[in-house]
């Protein structure tokens, strides 16, 4: 069994963030990268896939960008994937979701991979697309926003996550796309002998221009920090009617006290 | 010359600050207040591989560089000072010394429990009437049939309440001083070693700083690590790598507070203005940020010589001499900054404080260090 694992490196998200010069992306120079947090749930799935079902399954685990995201591939490779694919691409931060899901599919297509792990989104651009636009690409079942996940054979059980607070039990079978939540699993840390022996995996290198680049669909036009909100509500009195008038303003503005 | 880390040393970082984050800084505040390390963790940090980050994979280690090393006690102890010196002790001071004096035996046999952290290592050197003297050492030893015995005081001893594996001096004649010195690999559950008390102290409190008596404790003659008379060496060459790691828990405490500092000024408002704004605080954070990053220089530095087999001993002298004042600096700083909060103990910078003060003391003090630098310089 062949197992691909679509991993993306994003700002660590503790940072302070600044619009570049020509308004359509971050200031990258001062930023330290991670791996996306959602994809840190793929990899761990994959790796607990091949652990399930032993040798016979091979896991790797591909990342689109500059130089700088080897680093996120490495710590993949030390938590357990096989093998690393770096489709090289300075310009990485200038394509749109449908460009990105094109460059890992024009890899990804000859390579008969069964089963396709991707997180649910990026925590920088959080377009949660590329996993959707790679299955359709690749001509696989897609089926995101997983929580919970078991293969048996070549089918595959999960629970999906709906909005307020709902599940959906889907079945499917193989080849698959399967783009994963939060929660997920526990991903393991890499351990120190695990990055060690993860120096000797294989790492290749494909550049970006050796593959059919589509056509951008989109454009961002402008990135802009939201406008400063006004100074928040100061309520002062009595305390017995300052909790009605709060009691008051919840019930009216927000939805932390309606039930169900 | 390249001063950034290699992708390789970001990936251990990455990875160890995320064990940290979880493990480790949720808990740093019931570390020091209950004076313990709770063993899950321990199990954990063993598990992690942080037991035996250089050692060679052969002997159950990870089979990583110093710098690694020195990178992960700086990230754990950025959360925890007591942790990061129970695995700088464990590793300076008992593994290392097994490492480059241990025969092929004695390293087979000992290295791998204490790469898997069911034995955790120390050093016993220090006695009540020898501590920087270090050749003043008055516990004995005499050969016995297939036996060395030992007895004596040894006081001050991090890790030594664990009782896993401890590599004693001892002397069999102290007219002779440095030259009468052996080491010695110890089983500290051997019968004859007695726990006399574990102190209570200032800070890294989760620590064991254990007082023990050897009462005719029999060592195997197979554990006389090096030849008989090289212990004084050993010691010395165990303590300036020992600096190493020392440097780096005060960097890392050091940074700890920084980060807190920084956060705090930039939050607490005082006369109609975040305080970081003012410039005696802007000064502040800026002599702290420097000093912090003049220490990092040397002890990478002084990493990098280790590993590259270059002599090492003034460096190691400097970054654990300029390292440990820095955090002394660095966490005083960070009190003033958070003012009367910076007191009290919900805001982790008063630990920092009482945990940095450590690092200007053990493994040579700090004078002892300026007198090691010195001699080098003008000989
Ligand atoms: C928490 C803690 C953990 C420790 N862990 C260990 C351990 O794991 N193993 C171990 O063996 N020991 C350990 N020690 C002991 C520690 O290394 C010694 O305390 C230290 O080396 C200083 O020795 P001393 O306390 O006897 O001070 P002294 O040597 O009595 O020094 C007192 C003062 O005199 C100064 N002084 C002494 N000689 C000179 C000189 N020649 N020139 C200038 N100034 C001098 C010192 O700098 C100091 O200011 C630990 C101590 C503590 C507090």
């Amino acid at each position: 069994m062949k197992i691909l694992v679509c991993i993306k490196q994003v700002p660590d998200m503790e940072s302070r963030f600044k619009v570049n010069r020509d308004g359509t992306w971050i200031e990258e120079q001062d930023l330290a990268f991670r791996m996306n947090e959602y994809d840190e749930f793929a990899v761990e799935q994959a790796v607990q896939t091949k652990e399930q079902l032993g040798t016979d399954v091979d896991v790797t685990v591909l990342s689109l960008g500059p130089g700088r995201v080897t680093e996120a591939l490495k710590k993949a490779l030390a938590m357990g994937c096989d093998r690393a694919v770096h489709i090289q691409d300075e310009a990485s931060a200038q394509k749109e979701p449908w460009q990105i899901a094109g460059l890992i599919a024009a890899y990804a297509r000859g390579q008969a991979y069964d089963l396709v792990f991707t997180g649910l989104q990026s925590q920088d651009r959080g377009s949660a697309q590329v996993g959707v636009l790679l299955a359709e690409l690749l001509g696989m079942v897609c089926v995101t926003t997983v929580i919970d996940f078991a293969l048996k054979g070549t089918s595959v059980s999960v629970s999906r996550e709906l909005e307020g607070g709902l599940k959906a039990a889907v079945q499917f079978d193989l080849p698959a796309v399967v783009t994963c939540q939060l929660g997920l699993n526990t991903p393991r840390y890499p351990t120190l002998p695990n990055i060690m022996k993860a120096r000797q995996k294989e790492l290749l290198v494909v550049p970006a221009a050796d593959l059919l680049l589509e056509q951008a669909l989109t454009a961002t036009e402008k990135m802009y920090p939201p406008a400063r909100k006004e100074g928040g509500l100061v309520l002062e009195g009595e305390i017995d009617d300052l909790a009605d008038r709060l009691l008051a303003v919840l019930k009216e503005k927000t939805t932390v006290l309606r039930q169900g | 010359m390249e001063f950034e880390l290699s992708q390789d040393h970001r990936v251990l970082q990455d990875s160890v600050r995320d064990f940290v984050t979880n493990e480790i800084k949720p808990i740093a505040r019931q570390i020091d207040e209950n004076h313990a390390i709770p063993d899950e963790l321990v199990a954990k940090i063993g598990a992690m591989g942080l037991l035996g980050s250089y050692l060679p994979e052969t002997y159950g280690g990870a089979g990583l560089d110093i710098l690694s090393y020195v990178l992960a006690v700086e990230e754990v102890s950025k959360a925890c000072g007591s942790t990061g010196i129970l695995i700088s002790a464990h590793t300076s001071l008992c593994c290392d010394p097994i490492l480059q004096f241990g025969s092929q035996e004695q390293k087979q046999q000992h290295l791998p429990p204490l790469t898997r952290g069911e034995k955790i290592g120390c050093l016993l050197l220090t006695e009540p009437d020898a501590g920087s003297d270090v050749a003043g050492i008055a516990t004995t030893y005499r050969q016995e049939g297939d036996a060395f015995v030992l007895n004596g005081s040894k006081i001050m001893i991090t890790n030594g309440g664990y009782l896993g594996t401890g590599i004693v001096m001892a002397s069999h004649d102290r007219g002779l001083r440095h030259k009468g010195i052996s080491a010695f690999i110890v089983d500290l559950a051997s019968e004859g070693v007695v726990v006399q008390r574990n102190e209570n102290k200032l800070g890294i409190r989760g620590t064991y700083t254990t007082a023990f008596s050897l009462d005719n404790v029999r060592v195997p003659a197979g554990n006389l690590l090096g030849s008989e008379g090289q212990g004084f060496k050993i010691a010395m060459e165990t303590l300036n790598g020992g600096r190493i790691g020392v440097a780096a828990q005060a960097l890392g405490i050091a940074e700890g507070a920084l980060e807190r500092s920084l956060s705090y000024a930039r939050e607490r408002r005082q006369f109609g203005q975040p305080i970081s704004e003012m410039q005696a605080i802007q000064f502040k954070l800026a002599d702290m940020y420097t000093a912090i990053e003049s220490s990092r220089l040397l002890t990478y530095r002084a990493a990098w010589l280790k590993e590259s087999k270059k002599p090492y001993a003034m460096e190691s002298a400097m970054c654990k001499l300029h390292a440990s004042e820095t955090a002394t600096f660095v966490t005083h700083q960070a009190i003033q900054i958070h003012g009367g909060n910076g007191y009290i103990n919900d805001y982790e910078v008063e630990r920092m404080y009482r945990d940095a003060r450590i690092t200007e003391i053990y493994e040579g003090t700090n004078e002892i260090q300026r007198v090691v630098i010195a001699k080098m310089l003008t000989s």
